[in-house]
Order: C-alpha cells, then sequence, then structure tokens
C-alpha cells in the first residue's frame, strides 16, 4: 500500500492552499502564452526561474510546470479559432479545428479539445504514478558508468527525434556540451574558459542563453516577416458537443493519450512530436479518411490528447533519472538546481513531497484549466488582437529586466543580448536551437560522471560495454544511430517529420 | 540551378562551428589534458572542441559542394533595433536606474516593428515601465535600483 501513500502525500501537498495558488497562477500564464501566438512555454519559464528561488520547492516546480501544460490548452483555442498555432504542438489541431470553427462548429471543437486534454492529462497523471518507482529503483543502481551512457543516450535520442538534420543537431548537442565546460573546473579548480571574466567563473547561466536563443531571436525573425493580424472568425455559440461528435471523438481521444504518453517517455520526447503521430494514425484508421482536413473532429480530440500527454509523460524521465528529454524539462533541472536539489534518481526518495506534489498537482492543474478554460474563452480571444508590435517590446522589456534580476548582474544581460544575435543567426541558417540548451544543462554533469567512470576503471574505456546496464543503453544509441543511416528509416522520418 | 553551388546555411554553420572551436582550442591551451586515467581540466573540453571542429569541417566542405542553397535576406532594421534595446537597457540601467532604462528600452525596440508609431510608443514606454516596476519590484521584490538618485 506504499503506493496509496504516496498519492495521499501527493495530495496533501498539491491540495495545500499555497500550492492550488501557484499552480492556478502557472495554468493561467502557461494558457495566455500558449494563445499567444510567438511567445513559448521556453522564454517564460526561463524569464519565471530567477522568481521562484525565493518559493518553496514544490511550489516552484508546480507552477512552471502548469506553465508547460497549461501552454497546451491555450495553444489549441488560438489554432481553432484563426487558424494560426499558438505553439508549435498545436500545428496539426489547426488542420481540422478551424475548418470546423469555418463551419459554425468552433465550440464543440473548442471544447473537444479541453476534454480531450483534460482526458490524456488524467491519464497521464496515471502513467507517471505506476511508471516513477520502478524506474527510479533501477536507477539507484546506477554509478558513473550507466549514468554516463544514459546521458549520452538521452542526448542521442534527443536529437533524433527532434526536428531538423539529425548532424547539425548533433553539432549542436556538442556546442552546448562546450559552453557548459565553461568556468571553474571542480576537480582541478583551474579556470576553464572564461577569458579572464570573473562572471563566468560560476560557469554560463542557462536563463539568458535561454532567453537569448528562444525569446530575441525568435522575435528578430518574427519582425522580418510581415505581420498578419488574427482574425477571430465568428462569435462562439453553443460549446455543447453533440452526441455523435463524442463518439467518434472518444477513441481517437484513447488512441491519442496512448501515442502521446508513450512518446512523451522516451529521450526527446514532449509535447510537439506526439500530435502529428496522433494525426497520422487517426487518418489511418478512420473509415473514411476524406473527411480530414475538412473538419473531421478527431482530427481534434487526438491530437490535443497527445500534445499534453506527451508534455506531462515527459516529465517521467526527470522525476526518476534525472535527465531532462526536451529543452523545457532541462530549465525544470535548472529549477531543482537553483533550490539546491541535485536531479537524480535520489529526489524521489529524499524529496516524495516534491515528487508527489508535482505529479499530483498535475491533476489539478488539468481540472482547473478544464474548468477556467472555456467560461473566459472571451478573455483568451481579446488577448489575440493585442497586435504584435505592442507585445515584442514588452517581451524584450521582461526578458531584460528578468536576466538583469537573476543576480543583480548587468553580465547575464550582455550574454543574452549575444545569444539573441547568435539565435537569429540559427534561425537564418535553418538550425534547432533546444539541443544546444540539453547539452549546456548536461555538460557538466556528462563531464563529472565519465571523469569519475575513468577514475573508477582506470582509464579503461570498455568499462561503458563491460556493465550490462551500461552496455544496454549504448546498444541503444548504435541502434538508434544504425538505423538513421539505413535508407527506409530515413525516409520515414522525413515523411512523419513533414506531414 | 544551372550549375550554381555552395549551400550558404551549411557553409556559414559550418564556418560559425569552426570559429567556436579554434577559440574554445584557443582558450584551454594552457590548461593539462592528462591521461583517460586521470584526466587534466583541458580533457574533456578539447575532446569536445575537437568534435565540434570536425562537424564544421564537414558542414563547410559538403556545403561548397552542395546545389545552390541561399538565405533569406536579413533585414537589419529588426535585427539592430532588438539587439541596441538591450545594450541600452543594460547601459542605463546601472546608472541612472529601471525607470530611464526600461522607457530607453522599450522606445529603442518600438522601432524595429515596420508599423511603428512614435507617439503610441513612447505613451506605450510610460505604461509598461510602471507595470514592470509594480510587477518586478513591488510584486516580486527584485532588488534593484529603481530611480537615477
Amino acid at each position: 500500500m506504499e503506493f496509496l501513500d504516496h498519492i495521499a502525500l501527493g495530495f496533501s501537498t498539491a491540495l495545500q492552499l499555497n500550492n492550488l495558488l501557484f499552480c492556478l497562477i502557472g495554468v493561467l500564464i502557461g494558457t495566455a502564452i500558449g494563445v499567444l501566438p510567438g511567445i513559448g512555454p521556453i522564454p517564460t519559464v526561463a524569464l519565471l526561474l530567477p522568481f521562484t528561488f525565493g518559493l518553496d520547492p514544490a511550489s516552484a516546480m508546480i507552477m512552471l510546470a502548469g506553465i508547460f501544460y497549461g501552454a497546451q490548452y491555450g495553444g489549441s483555442t488560438t489554432a481553432i479559432l484563426v487558424n494560426v498555432p499558438g505553439e508549435t504542438s498545436a500545428v496539426v489541431t489547426c488542420i481540422d479545428g478551424h475548418e470546423m470553427a469555418k463551419q459554425g462548429r468552433a465550440g464543440p471543437a473548442l471544447a473537444i479539445a479541453a476534454m480531450s486534454s483534460f482526458f490524456a492529462g488524467t491519464v497521464a497523471t496515471a502513467v507517471i504514478v505506476v511508471l516513477s518507482i520502478p524506474l527510479s529503483i533501477l536507477a539507484l543502481k546506477f554509478t558513473a558508468v550507466e549514468y554516463f551512457s544514459l546521458l549520452v543516450l538521452g542526448l542521442f535520442a534527443a536529437v533524433i527525434l527532434a526536428h531538423g538534420s539529425v548532424a547539425k543537431s548533433l553539432a549542436m548537442v556538442l556546442l552546448g556540451l562546450l559552453l557548459g565546460l565553461v568556468g571553474i573546473d571542480i576537480s582541478s579548480g583551474a579556470a576553464r574558459m572564461t577569458f579572464g571574466i570573473p562572471e563566468l567563473s560560476d560557469g554560463l547561466d542557462f536563463v539568458p542563453v535561454a532567453m537569448g536563443l528562444f525569446g530575441l531571436g525568435e522575435i528578430i525573425a518574427n519582425l522580418e516577416r510581415p505581420s498578419v493580424r488574427p482574425v477571430v472568425s465568428q462569435s462562439i455559440r453553443d460549446l455543447i458537443p453533440s452526441r455523435a461528435d463524442l463518439r467518434r471523438a472518444f477513441p481517437a481521444m484513447v488512441r491519442g493519450t496512448a501515442v502521446g504518453s508513450l512518446l512523451g517517455v522516451l529521450p526527446g520526447g514532449g509535447a510537439a512530436l506526439p500530435p502529428f503521430t496522433a494525426y497520422a494514425i487517426e487518418k489511418k484508421v478512420s473509415r473514411d479518411p476524406s473527411r480530414f482536413g475538412h473538419g473531421a473532429i478527431e482530427g481534434v480530440a487526438g491530437p490535443e490528447a497527445a500534445n499534453n500527454a506527451g508534455a506531462q509523460t515527459s516529465f517521467i524521465p526527470l522525476l526518476t533519472l534525472g535527465i531532462p528529454a526536451n529543452a523545457l524539462m532541462a530549465l525544470m533541472i535548472g529549477a531543482l538546481m537553483m533550490q539546491g536539489i541535485q536531479p537524480g534518481p535520489q529526489v524521489m526518495t529524499q524529496q516524495p513531497a516534491l515528487v508527489w506534489g508535482l505529479i499530483a498537482s498535475m491533476w489539478t492543474g488539468n481540472l482547473m484549466l478544464l474548468v477556467i478554460n472555456l467560461p473566459l474563452l472571451g478573455i483568451w480571444v481579446s488577448m489575440l488582437k493585442i497586435p504584435y508590435r505592442l507585445l515584442f517590446p514588452a517581451i524584450v522589456l521582461f526578458c531584460c529586466i528578468g536576466t538583469y534580476g537573476i543576480s543583480n548582474s548587468l553580465f547575464n544581460v550582455w550574454v543574452m543580448l549575444v545569444c539573441a544575435g547568435v539565435g537569429y543567426f540559427f534561425i537564418k541558417v535553418g538550425v534547432e536551437p533546444a539541443p544546444l540548451l540539453l547539452g549546456l544543462v548536461l555538460g557538466p554533469q556528462l563531464e563529472e560522471n565519465f571523469r569519475r567512470a575513468m577514475l573508477l576503471a582506470d582509464g579503461d574505456f570498455t568499462v561503458f560495454i563491460r556493465h550490462p546496464i551500461s552496455a544496454v543503453l549504448l546498444a541503444v544509441v548504435a541502434a538508434l544511430l544504425l538505423a538513421l543511416l539505413s535508407p527506409t528509416l530515413f525516409r520515414k522520418r522525413k515523411e512523419a517529420l513533414a506531414e | 540551378m544551372g550549375g550554381r553551388k555552395i549551400d550558404y546555411p551549411d557553409v556559414l554553420f559550418g564556418g560559425f562551428l569552426i570559429f567556436v572551436a579554434a577559440g574554445a582550442l584557443a582558450a584551454t591551451r594552457n590548461l593539462s589534458v592528462g591521461t583517460a586515467a586521470s584526466m587534466g581540466p583541458g580533457y574533456f573540453p578539447v575532446a569536445i572542441s575537437l568534435g565540434v571542429m570536425g562537424f564544421g569541417l564537414v558542414f563547410t566542405a559538403r556545403g561548397l559542394f552542395k546545389p545552390h542553397e541561399g538565405i533569406e535576406r536579413v533585414q537589419f532594421r529588426p535585427l539592430f533595433f532588438i539587439i541596441a534595446s538591450v545594450a541600452v537597457f543594460s547601459l542605463l540601467a546601472a546608472h541612472f536606474g529601471l525607470v530611464v532604462a526600461s522607457l530607453a528600452c522599450v522606445i529603442v525596440a518600438g522601432f524595429a516593428g515596420r508599423e511603428h508609431r512614435l507617439i503610441e510608443g513612447i505613451a506605450f514606454a510610460v505604461v509598461l515601465t510602471a507595470f514592470a516596476i509594480l510587477l518586478f519590484v513591488r510584486l516580486l521584490g527584485l532588488p534593484i535600483q529603481v530611480w537615477p538618485w
């Protein structure tokens, strides 16, 4: 009955008044940035990170997590009403969701999107509970050798499942790892790549890097495109979906949740990939695929369930193993470290209230989203009317003040400035910046475990294949690389990502 | 494409990687590398830099022989004014406090947009600054200097 104790502990933490409040703040901010195209959860979480320092660790994580899954709810609203994805994870929702809106059925589309998200959120919370304990027990057996292999697997998988060229993403991971090494070396005390700048001796702070690359770089690129004024097509009348709608949507919801939960747990998972897969599956299993693209409700229910499930289950590797599945989880690791908690399997046993409180809060948060989302629709729609020319200076200012506030140092603002330029450059040459952030956060851990493993094995590289768990992990890496080189699979992946 | 070559995104990204790797190698040249059994502080950075360098060389070389691929034209207006607004904020915040820095930052950033209106920009800067001070200093308690004095 240990299992029930955990759940009880989780809910007793999540239902504390202040934690409920932070959860509400998180999901509200999340929905808002989800609705607004052009601001994603990554810069938002980066911006809010410094302010979580004074909070209780559980409250901080609950709020930041709420932003992530709240954004999945908000993203679909914009996708359905104005045919612009509020988030990348809502791209496929545009196809059938907006078509439904054009047919005067925006209400049912929004309602089904919210219900699918809630259903997926509930199931995903249960999946996290079931998977977390065995995984964390396994992880406690890990030594530096296994950790190194696990980190390598995580980085590789993140790259392979991400968008864009694999070779370029790998290069970005290495670049991130290199930047992660800046600062005083812990074992020898030697200053590395600090160029004599004292502010760099503690390493490069990832908050200004994330805000520069994801927040400001994006703004510069957005401003180059001609501005499109989102037009909300019509007023929303009845929200209640018909019985036929529900009958069609429910199986899609279940399939989407399964796909999302599965893809979310994988390293490199998250909210972006699952909806594409879910949409493809819906199209395949449908008896009449021609309805897709013309307002098929399954095309809303499946992907919306998938992105929310994926957003939540991507917390599993973070909570049990301490490795982030995507760039946003990398920021969550940063949030833990700022609270003085070293991420890893020991977090589960040492901070049970934090872990189980966070998991339980995902369910309460989803419930809040279901309740607040539809009645507040008017507010979200009016937010869409804010023109971008007013929005972007506000984001720039908040990024500046946010980075300045981290440690009251303007040095970080300059770091952000450089990263804004670099981020713009990355967009121009078409490389995805997310792997860099992952490398930056994991760099110090990877080096430490590698050095420790080598020290224990007396410089013998074969140690990584002599330890069975480590050998399996590296075999998976090798299999992934081989699969990538095989031409048929390569084409499949390209098709899947192109859809 | 009539024989035109050079994939510019590839070559530029490759060049960027080579530049960073070279910088990292130069910065770590005095650190001891050590052996695998007892690694010096230079071991990991040098290994990673060489990896980055390798990728850079491959992309550059490959890009030179791939079919032509251009880069969407760079527009200097947004690039310049966004970067400038951050720089202005940073330069002003230390000596003149948050109010002056925020006003200047928002006004400069406004110029980055195509449909910029100065009067609206200034009015908006005042509102936004007031809101930012309220949020960051009053509510969140950031210990930063607000006024020039």
